[in-house]
């Protein structure tokens, strides 16, 4: 992370600064390397002892597939594995989505009012501590097998972090700040949309980081409970299959795609939040440092 | 400018107090009244209660007992007029707004059109020679420049009455004198403005003012009230006169009671 925010600023004196372009440029290649190449060279002595291990051993490819097998596995079924990480996709991407409207909206609503925040917090704060998993019945009960039950868990799991988050964040303005307002006769409107949600960006910011790895999840376990059959499942459907088939080598591709699906989201969720905390700078460095 | 007799009253406490409801006596028994034009420091230890004589002349906070009179008014209702503005020692310039979105805040918590605030907002960071800066964001300044914005947003709604806890606590001595002198500039651009300022520190009260209340702790009290009857304009030469040494000694000599 440190190297990563001593690199930025080069990059951008490098676009200004014409002539000594080409020399910034090899040393921040050099930085990037230096990033990624142990992690790339430890991730292919990986794979190699794996594929290694399983052809010596001789282990029962539905036991443990080799990597080859999976990468296999992959190609043939590729079709159907697109259409699985694109309804994967869809549901996580709308479930997170609503959590942010509505997780951040009650948010809002709850901190204009100390008597309502009082009356609801404690119940938002038990909500969370269900396990998703125990509630996903009763939704598939009230929405259907399908993707609106799906896309209400996927929403449900991330909503109360979103929630949480904010109001933290709504209710941590700086006690000068909040004076400040008072003495100038801000209304409470004006404060809140002048001083507490601004304030609260990176607070927000922070549950979206929680949130999207949590979408993805919750669009997973969904489709476990409340996968649709065909040619239209998610990833959470796939792996069921799979799994009863004994396809273990495309039950590792889903497991992998699914894996890969999360670290993407939450990479693009990140940049997202750095690009809307550039303006913010002092906290943008402090969340990106933990 | 500071004529004292028949010069309206802008502030006044009778018997002023302040019991916190811990117990702790912050302010007992404070008799002063503050006219029109006046640069008035309260000098005090920490804890001896400035910050909270500030809180009741604002209306953060209620007095426990005794009168206090803000321009002819209780505290709360003077706030509500608007003609009050404050410098916390803490810049509290908002982040993510430039200096002239700050520096117009009064104005637009109180809805003036946007071509006032801006024309308004270009006159006062000229005065705080901000005006270069205008576009800046806060963290792109100094310390000593973050004052300068903050003091604007203060001077952008032509207060009547300007407090200030402590501003230039947290500058090194070399900007805080630059301001002292800039900060009685401004002041003597507006013949009816009146600032109350807090300070520990006697060197900056003796310079900036026309009259020191001086305040021993436990319980907060106006031990001396202290005249400074040196005419304006005052310039760096003023800190090496007789006359300064000489008020500063009277004035640590009444700290020490
Ligand atoms: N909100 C409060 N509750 C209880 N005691 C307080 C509060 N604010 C200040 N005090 C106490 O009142 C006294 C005066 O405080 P303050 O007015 O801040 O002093 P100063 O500004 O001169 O340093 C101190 O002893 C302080 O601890
Ligand atoms: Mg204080």
């Amino acid at each position: 992370m440190r190297e990563e925010t001593m690199t930025t600023p080069e990059l951008s004196f490098g676009t200004s600064a014409g002539t000594s372009t080409t020399k910034l440029r090899t040393s921040s290649l050099k930085k990037v390397w230096k990033r990624i190449g142990p992690p790339s060279i430890a991730f292919i002595l990986f794979i190699g002892a794996w594929e290694l291990f399983c052809r010596l051993s001789g282990l029962k490819p539905y036991l443990l597939p080799k990597p080859s097998d999976i990468v296999l596995a992959a190609s043939e079924n590729a079709s159907n594995l697109w259409v699985s990480v694109y309804t994967t996709i869809t549901e996580a991407v709308l479930g997170f989505l609503l959590s942010i409207v509505l997780g951040v909206g009650f948010a809002i609503l709850l901190a204009s009012s100390k008597l309502i925040e009082r009356s609801i917090y404690p119940y938002a704060i038990i909500m969370q501590t269900i396990p998703i998993v125990a509630i996903a019945p009763i939704i598939v009960i009230w929405f259907g097998a399908g993707m609106n039950a799906i896309i209400i868990i996927a929403f449900l799991i991330g909503f109360f972090p979103m929630l949480s988050n904010t109001l933290i964040g709504l209710n941590s303005t700086d006690h000068n700040m909040k004076n400040l307002f008072y003495l100038y006769n801000a209304s409470p409107l004006q404060t809140m949309i002048r001083l507490r949600i601004p304030a609260a960006l990176p607070y927000i910011v922070a549950g979206l980081k929680i949130s999207c790895t949590l979408a993805v999840i919750g669009a997973i376990v969904g489709e476990y409970i409340a996968g649709i059959g065909g040619g239209n499942g998610g990833l959470g459907y796939a792996i069921t299959v799979a799994s009863s088939r004994l396809q273990t080598a495309y039950l590792f591709a889903c497991g992998l795609s699914a894996s890969l699906l999360g670290i993407a989201f939450f990479l693009l969720v990140n940049a997202f939040s750095k690009w809307m905390l550039s303006s913010w700078h002092e906290s943008e460095m402090k969340s990106s440092e933990g | 400018m500071t004529t004292m007799t028949g010069a309206k009253e802008w502030v006044r406490m009778e018997r002023l107090s302040k019991v916190y409801p811990n117990g702790t006596v912050a302010v007992k028994e404070v008799d002063l009244t503050i006219h029109e034009g006046e640069f008035l420091c309260f000098v005090g230890p920490s804890g001896c209660g400035k910050s909270t004589i500030f809180k009741m002349i604002t209306g953060l906070s209620n007095p426990s007992s005794g009168t206090l009179q803000v321009m002819g008014a209780s505290a709360s209702v003077a706030r509500k007029r608007s003609d009050t503005a404050f410098v916390f020692q803490d810049h509290t310039l908002l982040p993510w707004n430039s200096v002239i979105d700050n520096v117009t805040l009064p104005l637009a918590l109180r809805g003036v059109p946007r071509k006032e605030r801006q024309r308004e907002a270009e006159r006062v960071l000229e005065m705080v020679g901000l005006k270069d800066h205008m576009r800046s964001m806060p963290r792109e300044l100094s310390g000593g420049m973050k004052m300068r914005a903050s003091i604007a947003r203060a001077l952008v709604a032509r207060p009547k009455l300007l407090l200030m806890d402590e501003p230039f606590g947290a500058l090194d001595e070399i900007t805080r004198q630059t301001l002292q002198i800039e900060l009685l500039e401004l002041w003597r651009q507006d013949p009816e403005m009146t600032v109350l300022f807090v300070t520990h520190n006697v060197f900056e009260a003796v310079f900036l003012s026309t009259r020191i209340a001086v305040m021993t702790p436990r319980p907060g009290k106006v031990s001396d009230l202290i005249d400074v009857p040196v005419p304006f304009p005052r310039d760096e030469s003023f800190r090496t006169t007789p006359e300064f040494g000489q008020i500063v000694r009277s004035v640590s000599q009444a700290l020490k009671h």
